[in-house]
């Protein structure tokens, strides 16, 4: 359990490590403990780890594929109907991520959220153990959004195996990239054989920005300034917010229709 | 219980059932209050100032805690573990429970909208669904002492759907927020109003109670007291009055009659020893939610009472009522990158829209009967598990994206007042029975023309609105996919409903049933109709009214001779 220091995410050979900060060491422990011995527990009959691709290698353009994960369901329970409320429960259901799977996921989110000034990336604060909870957890919801989260984690070293023969994580930050790029945008120009992808990707992408944004760091990065006591009656808007509104009314020809009290 | 003898034994620690032990022991009556769920302390229990990436999930709402991690419900929410409901054929009804000491109060929206004449006598108006028995003249002086005692914070704005509060009672209101002041300004020019919301939120303190220091979702429920929970409020001070008992983990399964079909008191399962014991008590009032009071008067047969208790006009279980419930919103361009402060308030609406389409339904311009409300939605909230799927590439240009929607989404929630019909009703279903051996309710369930009409009109009124604000709203949903679920809105009420004869109601206006002189109902279920101005506020207001009537009885030693 030595904590690697001097590889960051970008570099080949960068191993993702819980961070203490978020939770304490009893859901690092149990984290490690289900990274170890769950790969089979959960059922996941391709690891994501270096199993070659089911698909030929052809040209740096791949065409379509898609993993098939035989997952069995996490088969964990829930916290209940009375959780303790003032002292969550910190490690509510065991994990289900491997270590390759989180070191691929702390790359990703890395890629989405990199480190920006003094706001940490988000492998810094602890994203991809957010997500592990998230799709570990026994709720419908989540479990539906398992299998698509695998899925998207498998299919980039299945590509990069494809385009370049080695995983993801062991592709430079430039190759990295020219996978990222094909799939990162899901619109009508996405080519066909990324379409699934780019769908999986946008909610691989949508959980990672919500995990960033609700830790201490990423709440203060977006600016959320609320949920502190304030004496006397709510101050309302501050001049600025006023002066933009009239602004806004302004222009959409609205000033005269302004509230009053 | 020892030397206590109690004589009134009251049904549920919510809303209703609260006000009536806080009225009669206040009146010097000895009361025991029954609550199917466990002790609960919003003091030691609630978790004030918690982040959301604190709780597992980010706090995201699931089958344990439906409204999410931080909600107050306690073992409650769309299903009860061991005490399940079922559903009719072609119906689907969810039913909300919260087990535990003041029930949903712990959690509730606050919203505290009077009720007015115009909505106490729709029947008179439209010929639709039943009048209330009483004016709004005889209930304005109860909603000036509930309005006071409870604390509600808004202003007298001498609108049609807005009658008013005597100068004092209300608390001033916080100052609305940019978002909904853009709504207000769009809404104006369309001819619509808007108005600073009624809620049971103290701006100022109140007996124990603290006023509010904006922060924290009063769905968490409130330590301070601030936001109205009969556990901070109600409850302690009828305990402190020496005249109140509290029974937690008592799960109520029938009310007892003597030979004769008398009342005589209840039967109840303790929880803990799932054992069963017997109460007797000069009174019994029900006040479970109108769903479980109703259950248990449908449960409570006997040869007397064959088609359950209270029921000889049969309309026990009938008439339910939710409101009407659909969502609505849109990205508003001219939002993005809005200068930030803390938006926070009072954690719910500041500025609402009030049903303003009284003049046009009289003039029969309207294709439906009833009016709606507008709860608005949109500003800087906390981050947490709202999952965007939308968002595009990676990086700088990715924050730049989450950044620009931030306080940028506008959201209407229509409220609206439903009709009661005939495929709407409740039962005992045959064959399902709960942990306890009690008959589970069975939901047959159909929305009318009437609330899809209503709903139509809501989803073409708030994408004017969103237009006027420059947003680009797309093809609106139908009015049948729009609309939600019967029982989703959690304003279910009617089913014991009060009128002025015997033959199509359960009780008189005070609540006592036809049937029987010392069974009395004081929840949602006495509603004769269900305006679409939340229900909690009059629940408590008839509670009020009514106990202090059945005080009044009980001293005068009158109450056995009959209904009047």
């Amino acid at each position: 359990m030595t904590k690697n220091t001097k590889l960051n995410s970008a570099d080949p050979g960068y191993q993702y490590q819980s961070g203490m900060t978020r939770r304490d060491s009893l859901k690092l422990l149990a984290a490690l403990a289900a990274s170890t011995m769950l790969p089979l527990l959960a059922g996941c009959e391709k690891p994501a780890g270096n199993a070659a691709p089911a698909v030929p290698a052809t040209a740096a353009k791949t065409g379509e594929h898609w993993p098939d994960l035989k997952l069995t369901p996490v088969g964990n329970k829930g916290y209940g109907k009375d959780p303790n409320l003032i002292m969550p429960p910190k490690s509510p259901w065991p994990l289900t991520m491997t270590a390759a799977q989180l070191t691929l996921l702390a790359i990703v989110a890395d890629i989405l959220i990199p480190r920006d000034g003094q706001v940490p990336a988000a492998s810094e604060v602890n994203v991809p153990a957010v997500v592990d909870e998230w799709i570990s957890a026994p709720y419908e919801r989540q479990q539906q959004d398992r299998p698509v989260i695998l899925a998207a984690l498998t299919w980039l070293d299945d590509e990069a195996t494809m385009r370049y023969q080695a995983i993801f994580a062991k592709l430079t930050p430039a190759q990295r990239l020219t996978i990222i790029d094909d799939i990162a945008y899901n619109n009508e120009q996405t080519p066909q054989q990324f379409k699934r992808i780019a769908n999986a990707f946008s909610h691989l992408r949508g959980l990672v920005v919500a995990a960033f944004f609700a830790t201490p760091e990423g709440t203060k990065d977006i600016g959320y300034v609320g949920n502190v006591p304030i004496a006397g009656d709510y101050p309302g808007p501050t001049p600025e917010a006023y002066a933009h509104l009239d602004k806004v009314l302004a222009e959409l020809g609205l000033s005269a229709f302004a509230y009053k009290a | 219980m020892s030397n206590f003898e109690a004589e009134v034994l009251v049904v549920g620690s919510g809303a209703g059932g609260a006000m009536a032990a806080y009225e009669l022991t206040k009146a010097g009556r000895k009361v025991l209050l029954l609550e199917a769920g466990r002790d609960y302390d919003p003091k030691a229990e609630t978790p004030m100032f918690k982040r959301n990436g604190e709780a597992p999930l980010m706090g995201a709402g699931n089958s344990d805690k439906d409204f999410g991690f931080y909600d107050a419900t306690v073992d409650g929410g769309w299903q009860v573990p061991d005490e399940p409901y079922t559903s009719a054929e072609n119906s689907e009804f969810l039913w909300w429970r919260a087990r535990m000491l003041g029930g949903r109060t712990n959690h509730w929206g606050r919203y505290s909208l009077r009720f007015s004449e115009h909505d106490f006598k729709g029947k008179s108006r439209d010929g639709l669904g039943a009048d209330w028995p009483f004016e709004y003249n005889d209930i304005a002086p109860w909603y000036d002492k509930t309005e006071a005692l409870v604390g509600v914070c808004g202003t007298n704005t001498g609108l049609d759907d807005m009658p008013p509060s005597p100068e004092g009672v209300l608390q001033p209101p916080p100052l609305p927020r940019i978002p909904e002041l853009f709504v207000a300004a769009a809404a104006k020019k369309l001819g619509i109003p808007t108005a600073p919301m009624h809620r049971a939120v103290l701006t100022r303190p109140l007996d124990s109670r603290a006023a509010c220091f904006y922060a924290t979702p009063c769905g968490h429920g409130c330590s301070i007291g601030a936001a109205f929970q009969t556990t901070t409020s109600l409850i302690p001070m009828a305990k402190a009055t020496g005249n109140l008992q509290v029974l937690t983990n008592a799960m109520v399964k029938s009310v007892d009659v003597d030979d004769k079909g008398n009342v005589v008191g209840l039967s109840y399962i303790d929880k803990k020893t799932a054992t069963e014991h017997k109460l007797t008590a000069k009174v019994v009032i029900l006040a479970a939610s109108a769903c479980e009071s109703a259950r248990l008067l449908l449960n409570s047969k006997s040869a007397k009472h064959p088609n359950g208790l209270a029921n000889s006009s049969g309309q026990v279980g009938k008439n339910i009522m939710d409101s009407t419930g659909a969502n609505f919103g849109a990205m508003v361009p001219a939002l993005q990158g809005r200068p930030i402060y803390n938006e926070d308030g009072h954690t719910a609406n500041h500025l609402f829209i009030p049903w303003w389409g009284h003049q046009a339904q009289a003039k029969k311009e309207l294709k439906f009967p009833r009016g709606y409300h507008f709860e608005l939605g949109g500003r800087f909230s906390e981050p947490g598990a709202s999952i965007d799927t939308s968002l595009q590439g990676y990086g700088k240009d990715l924050k730049k994206q989450v950044k620009n929607k931030y306080g940028a989404y506008v959201h209407f929630a229509l409220r609206g007042e439903m009709v009661p019909n005939e495929h709407c009703y409740m039962d005992i279903d045959p064959s399902v029975k709960d942990k306890w051996g009690i008959p589970v309710p069975r939901f047959h369930w159909k929305w009318s023309e009437h609330e899809l009409n209503q709903v139509e009109h809501g989803l073409q009124t708030a994408k004017a609105i969103l237009t006027e604000m420059g947003a680009t709203v797309g093809e609106l949903p139908t009015p049948e996919q729009a609309i939600l679920k019967g029982g989703q809105i959690i304003h279910e009420v009617g089913t014991t409903r009060m009128g002025a004869s015997p033959k199509d109601s359960v009780t008189n206006q005070w609540g006592q049933t036809w049937d029987c002189p010392n069974l009395f109902v004081m929840d949602g279920g006495v509603f004769a109709s269900n305006p679409h101005k939340n229900c909690t506020l009059t629940i408590m207001t008839l509670a009020m009214r009514n106990s202090a009537w059945l005080a009044e009885q009980l001293a005068a030693g009158s109450l056995m001779k009959g209904a009047v």
